[in-house]
């Protein structure tokens, strides 16, 4: 079942005179669970497509649909409320709270939604467990590594069960042990949660972990491969 | 909204130093208003209090016809039998004490210079008088029978080079319209802290008073003493008669109360100005904060927060520094206000150069809360409307375009 779809969607970028086409009349869907790669060089649209399938900006044309609605249509504070209820990010600088620690990071998103004291707690827990980071939950980002404060925004993105996670580039300011575990989490939680995943990326290793590939071009849909099941880095 | 107050509080200890120096702005700020705000009290409190203490007292009865910037001597202008004026006051409850006085325009000659001051005939043995008997300096005070001798401001004698004991002489027109001079002992010299005071006024006892000018047992005034000036406008009413007109400090002081209230105007708008600095301050920090944080507020965004949200969490943050900042300042002022109570502000020759202001010498800062509670809380509403902007700046950002800010 088609969670997310996207119909014609378009984009133009201008800065003073030039005009950069960044989404070209694009027409994708996503389905519930899948854990997919969009796949293509810089400045092929990858990340304003994530922009827009989360609601961050919205296109010049077309249409983009998610829970039964045309989000484009929707107002800036509906359009929060999407983020809030249904959207998880994962974001390449890390993106964490800096005057939060990990466990207040992770427990903002169900803050934000109202969830009760007692249930925030056990969620929370749950998820800075799953990441393995119970043992430096009061630490803030700038106590933590670059792959825990990565692995603190993937327990963020996920602690509220959203519809779906968009991960930009997420593994692009990590070394290679830490990306490796990175996706391995996202991975095992797509698999425990059936949270689809969207990542962004024009590493060839972490495309390897992706049971589906989109390939963009100059805001275009070049190609799309569906993986039997995703293989380990290379 | 635990949320929002945890954040702001936090993003205040994010740049220590800066939020250090906003908060001590608005801290002192603040304090400075309230120092001052409660110095004008003083003088303010100081300069009625002097007025009704050395010239007005709380009430006064005189001649229905009888205008006091012209001190006329003319028997239809002054109060006929005085005497049961003050018998009549002296019977009430409210009253501490009455004797009536006599009050001529004079010319005070030495050798060397002559320069204009007011008489006051008065009856000496009054303890309406006490405030001038204590303040005696040098000499003595007069005495009822007194015919030869006066007293003078210690201030007009030291500038006249005049010393107990020397004769001066007196000018004066009398009751009908005659000029007389008579030679006069100076038995005394006070000061009584008003410099204003001191450098214009000369004390004769009544009777002679009354005798040089010719006007019999009139008097300009019956001046009335009581226990509590809130009883001024009752005794007032019940003194009321035919050819009379009483007159509480009240209207005695309208024109020093009418300029006070306009130097109040002048104070207002220093009160405002200095907000306003502290507005500005506070509007320049958060606006900083926001765009240091501008990718944070994206971040924020992205996790659903909304618009509102997002003003909310900065007023918060503006909030929490304007308490603080508030509650030093409130600390500091009273503390400043406290010091100005014990030790007072020697006023020196600014309390002579203030005109008809009877300012005294040293002036005592006094304790307004109505006022600091005013000050205070328009600094706090002052302090987040400033911060109004940049909350407004930060909400209105892109979540996308602040995500990619650098």
């Amino acid at each position: 079942m088609a969670i997310i779809e996207l119909a014609k969607v378009s984009k133009v970028y201008r800065v003073g005179e030039t005009e950069t086409r960044a989404l070209d009349r694009v027409s994708l869907s996503f389905e519930a669970g899948e854990f997919t790669a969009l796949v293509g060089p810089s400045g092929s649209g990858k990340t304003t497509l994530l922009q827009m399938v989360g609601c961050l900006d919205l296109p010049d044309s077309g249409e983009i649909w998610m829970e039964g609605q045309n989000v484009v249509a929707l107002s800036a504070n509906r359009r929060a409320d999407l983020r809030r209820a249904v959207i998880g990010f994962i974001f390449q600088f890390f993106a964490l709270v800096p005057v939060l620690d990990a466990y207040e990071n992770v427990e903002l998103p169900l803050l934000l939604s109202g969830v009760g004291a007692s249930e925030r707690r056990a969620r929370t827990l749950a998820m800075l467990e799953a990441v393995a980071l119970t043992d430096r939950m009061h630490h803030r980002p700038d106590q933590l590594s670059g792959g825990q404060q990565q692995r603190v925004a993937i327990a963020r993105a996920l602690v509220k069960r959203p519809l779906v996670v968009l991960a930009d580039e997420p593994t692009a300011n990590l070394d290679t042990a830490n990306g490796e575990q990175a996706m391995e989490i996202m991975r095992r939680l797509n698999e425990q949660t059936g949270t689809a995943f969207i990542f962004a990326t024009h590493d060839p290793r972490v495309m390897g972990f992706a049971r589906r590939t989109v390939q963009m071009v100059d805001g275009r849909v070049s190609a799309q491969e569906a993986v039997a099941s995703g293989r380990v880095l290379a | 909204m635990r949320w929002a107050w945890r954040i702001a509080y936090r993003d205040l200890t994010r740049n220590r130093r800066r939020t250090l120096f906003t908060l001590l702005a608005v801290a002192l700020g603040l304090a400075l208003l309230i120092v001052l705000n409660g110095y004008i009290a003083g003088i303010l409190e100081d300069s009625l209090q002097n007025s009704i203490r050395l010239q007005t007292r709380h009430v006064q009865v005189r001649a229905d016809s009888y205008a006091a910037d012209r001190r006329s001597l003319q028997w239809k202008d002054l109060v006929n039998q005085p005497a049961a004026v003050v018998a009549q006051a002296q019977t009430m409850a409210a009253v501490w004490a009455a004797a009536p006085v006599l009050w001529s325009g004079a010319l005070l000659s030495t050798r060397a210079e002559s320069v204009n001051l007011q008489l006051h005939g008065i009856e000496v043995a009054s303890p309406i008088y006490d405030p001038i008997r204590s303040a005696v300096v040098e000499g003595a005070f007069l005495t009822a029978d007194d015919r030869g001798g006066l007293l003078l401001g210690r201030r007009l004698a030291e500038s006249l080079g005049v010393h107990v004991g020397d004769s001066v002489r007196l000018t004066l027109v009398d009751a009908n319209g005659v000029p007389v001079e008579a030679l006069f002992v100076v038995r005394g010299l006070f000061a009584s802290g008003v410099l204003v005071y001191d450098e214009a006024t000369v004390f004769l006892p009544l009777a002679k008073a009354q005798s040089l000018t010719t006007v019999g047992d009139r008097a300009s005034a019956v001046l009335i003493q009581l226990h509590r000036q809130e009883d001024a406008d009752s005794v007032s009413a019940a003194l009321a008669g035919p050819r009379l007109q009483t007159l509480t400090w009240r209207e005695l002081n309208a024109f020093f109360l009418q300029s006070m209230g306009a130097a109040m105007g002048f104070y207002l708008l220093f009160d405002g100005i200095v907000m306003l600095i502290v507005a500005v301050i506070i509007a320049n920090t958060l606006l900083m904060a926001v765009f240091e944080r501008t990718r944070e507020i994206g971040i924020l965004a992205s996790l659903g927060m909304k618009r509102g949200q997002i003003l909310c969490m900065l007023l918060l943050e503006a909030t929490l520094l304007a308490l603080m900042g508030s509650a030093l300042g409130v600390l500091l002022g009273l503390a400043g206000v406290a010091l100005l109570t014990q030790n007072g502000f020697v006023m020196g020759e600014m309390a002579a150069a203030a005109g008809n202001l009877p300012l005294s010498n040293v002036v005592y800062a006094r304790f307004v809360p109505d006022t600091f509670a005013w000050l205070t809380v328009w600094t706090l509403i002052v302090a987040v409307a400033a911060s109004l902007y940049p909350a407004w700046f930060a909400a209105r950002l892109e979540p996308v375009k602040a995500l990619h800010a650098s």
